[in-house]
């Protein structure tokens, strides 16, 4: 949520946006967006576990050598509950061969669905864990990036002088699943937070090819981790026969450099369309349970990869994805797994005349056997209004990162108008 | 008077295509040199139109789509682009296809989905896909190889006085979603003008109706076209509207830079 402050301060950029927008505007000013109104229900115990209107307003002014966009989003839960996004407010300007993109913006990276491998440069909104549309689930990130075609070939540079990292849930929050600790935890957030300075920018290079045989790209970042590593310092006090134990842990949270490189293809075999993505991740902070190690974390790299394969017959689409995620030079105490393997499924059929879809997408933990299923039945009552009922299945065993949410299945419909 | 002169022009386009095609008839052509004049009627270097969908159901409730269109002839391959302007939930939806002349090489598609802000590769066999959720399939809409069916001559009809060509096209892919097609050709000028659609079972599943061809920019161009689908009584109206020939398209609109920029 955002204090009505940040929020009126947020409102005023978009007022002044507007402004010149029209002042300055010979033509191709667009209004679109949608309104939604977005009800869950727990199977566990009825409760409503989300009741959210959102009101998404897409404003567009473009012409032949520059554009404007502002996309503000006012999310409102329950009854009074407000939380104003400005998802992205930039400028593009448009030369021969170059695009020039500047302000709050989302960027999308790589070939894989639902998977986030060399797509780190938006970080994630993981507060409702993975169940937002894509769309929302990533963050709009201050940067100034930079196209430049040739050929068949386009080269994106990106400079994002203001760090932004994953939303996580908090306290209070039924995504919110902290570990267990052996005594009393205080958190200390104060080196949590990273100054916008060059010193302190990432910055990101990506090379895309596209021709009728592939389309592929390779990508390199200097970046910053965008989930905080959790230093652990032990606090030891003696007990009432005055031998010391263990009293409590103080946790600092603390964002630590990456460099990624990585890249990802697609191509079309027969009736398939096959993916991949992989990405080299170096300077990883991972807990472990040796209690020699500064603040219990342990340094190691890791290979993130995906390889997937699309079918269409007829209306039926099919897709599935298989991931990994290997950790070099594992050791024993380590609390991740070396290996984790996680796949993806997706169904999905338009019938009568593509207006009623339905959908069955699945993530399935291979490590634990759990899983995430998400069927669902999207009717389009006219043009502009759907109508979603679908519902989120946790199962499967609690050590797995789907399984551990099982309480939370739930049911839900959404109605939606778009304008 | 300058209606006049365009109009004078274009009667005399047609009554020389009806002269030569006169003099093609009576050298007694195969049904797929007719097929092939047909397929190959000149389109210019590139066009720009606007694209109205109509669907109509058999309550007669209508659901409108509205698309942008840039075509452009390459030689060896023919690129085309589109994009999505209404309704709402798939505006900035954007389109691209590679077409090629090698009757052995697919084409190449992309789609670009502005909510997820990616452009994706789709598999060709996409063809069969009736679009948006209209009568017409993209097969349909663009141009098919002539050598992807075997062609026969049924018979040479007159209807309203105009002679017709009636050309049954078996596809040699035994899969594709049509057992067989079977077209009415005007003789004078090789403008398809009907075409019937069979089922795999050999049962008639769609007409398509051209109900208004114009000569534009010397150009003879179907802007009005109706499909019906005998089946299941519905159909689709097109309507191609701000129809231009020989812009000077650049080649990188054909790209997905553009699809992503959008119009």
């Amino acid at each position: 949520m955002i204090t009505s402050k940040k929020s009126g301060r947020s409102l005023l950029i978009v007022f002044l946006f507007l402004s010149s927008s029209l002042i300055y505007a010979q033509q191709n000013i667009n209004l679109n967006g949608f309104v939604r109104n977005y009800t869950a229900l727990s199977y566990k115990n009825g409760d409503m576990t989300m009741l959210q209107n959102t009101l998404n307003l897409d404003f567009n002014l473009t012409g032949d050598k520059t554009a404007l966009k502002a996309n503000p989003m006012v999310y409102l839960y329950g009854i009074d509950s407000l939380d104003l996004r400005l998802r992205e407010i930039y400028l593009d300007l448009y030369f021969n061969s170059i695009d020039l993109r500047i302000g709050k913006q989302q960027i999308v990276w790589g070939k894989a669905d639902g998977v986030f491998i060399t797509d780190i440069v938006s970080p994630l909104n993981l507060t409702e864990f993975l169940l937002p549309d894509f769309d929302e689930i990533r963050v709009g990130v201050y940067a100034a990036k930079a196209d430049f075609y040739f050929g068949n070939s386009t080269i994106e540079a990106i400079w994002k002088p203001v760090f932004a990292g994953n939303e996580l849930p908090g306290p209070g929050s039924i995504w919110y699943k902290p570990p267990e600790f052996p005594a009393p935890v205080t958190f200390d957030h104060s080196k949590e937070k990273i100054k916008p300075s060059l010193d302190n920018s990432e910055f990101y290079l990506k090379y895309s090819f596209s021709s009728s045989a592939i389309d592929f790209d390779l990508m390199g970042a200097y970046t910053w981790d965008q989930t905080p590593s959790m230093y652990i310092e032990k606090q030891i006090a003696p007990d009432s026969t005055g031998h010391p134990v263990l009293a409590g842990l103080l946790i600092t949270p603390q964002h630590n450099r990456l460099y990624v490189a990585g890249g990802s293809f697609t191509s079309t075999i027969k009736s398939f369309v096959i993916r991949g993505e992989a990405a080299y991740y170096n300077g990883k902070y991972f807990q472990t349970k040796d209690p020699q190690a500064p603040g219990m974390l342990v340094e190691k790299n890791y290979l993130h990869y995906v390889v997937g394969l699309d079918y269409g017959v007829g209306n039926l689409k099919l897709s599935t994805q298989f991931i990994q995620k290997y950790i070099m030079d594992y050791d024993d105490l380590m609390k991740d797994d070396e290996i984790m393997n996680t796949m993806t499924f997706l169904a999905r059929y338009d019938a009568m005349r593509e207006t009623l879809h339905l959908e069955l997408f699945s993530y399935i933990g291979l490590n634990y056997g759990d899983a995430l299923i998400r069927p669902k039945v999207t009717y389009d009552f006219s043009d502009g209004f759907s109508i979603l009922l679908g519902s989120n299945i946790f199962v499967g065993d609690e050590q797995g990162m789907f399984g551990r949410y099982r309480d939370n299945s739930m049911i839900y419909t959404k109605l939606k108008y778009s304008f | 008077m300058k209606t006049l002169k365009l109009t004078l022009v274009s009667a005399i386009i047609i009554l020389i295509s009806g002269f030569t095609s006169t003099a093609f008839a009576q050298s007694k052509l195969t049904a797929r040199e007719i097929v092939d004049k047909a397929y190959n009627l000149p389109t210019g270097d590139d066009m720009t139109s606007n694209l109205t969908m109509t669907l109509i159901n058999k309550n007669g409730d209508e659901r409108v789509r509205k698309i942008k269109q840039f075509s452009r002839d390459f030689g060896k391959v023919e690129k085309k682009i589109m994009f999505f302007i209404s309704p709402a939930d798939v505006r900035n939806t954007s389109f691209m296809d590679w077409s090629y002349d090698d009757p052995g090489k697919s084409d190449d598609m992309w789609i670009y989905l502005p909510a997820l802000k990616k452009v994706k590769r789709i598999s060709s066999d996409s063809k069969s896909d009736y679009f948006m959720g209209s009568d017409f399939t993209y097969d349909d809409l663009g141009d098919r190889k002539v050598d992807d069916d075997t062609h026969k001559l049924l018979k040479e009809e007159t209807i309203d006085g105009v002679k017709y060509y009636v050309i049954e096209s078996t596809p040699k892919d035994p899969d594709y979603m049509y057992s067989k097609t079977i077209t009415w050709i005007r003789e004078d000028n090789f403008v398809g003008l009907k075409k019937e659609f069979y089922d795999e079972d050999g049962e008639l599943l769609k007409v398509l109706h051209i109900k208004k061809v114009e000569n534009i920019g010397g150009f003879l161009t179907r802007t009005q076209s109706e499909m019906d689908n005998v089946q299941k009584n519905h159909k689709t109206i097109i309507k191609l509207e701000n129809v231009k020939y020989n812009t000077g398209i650049p080649a990188s609109k054909f790209s997905e830079r553009m699809m992503m920029r959008g119009i």
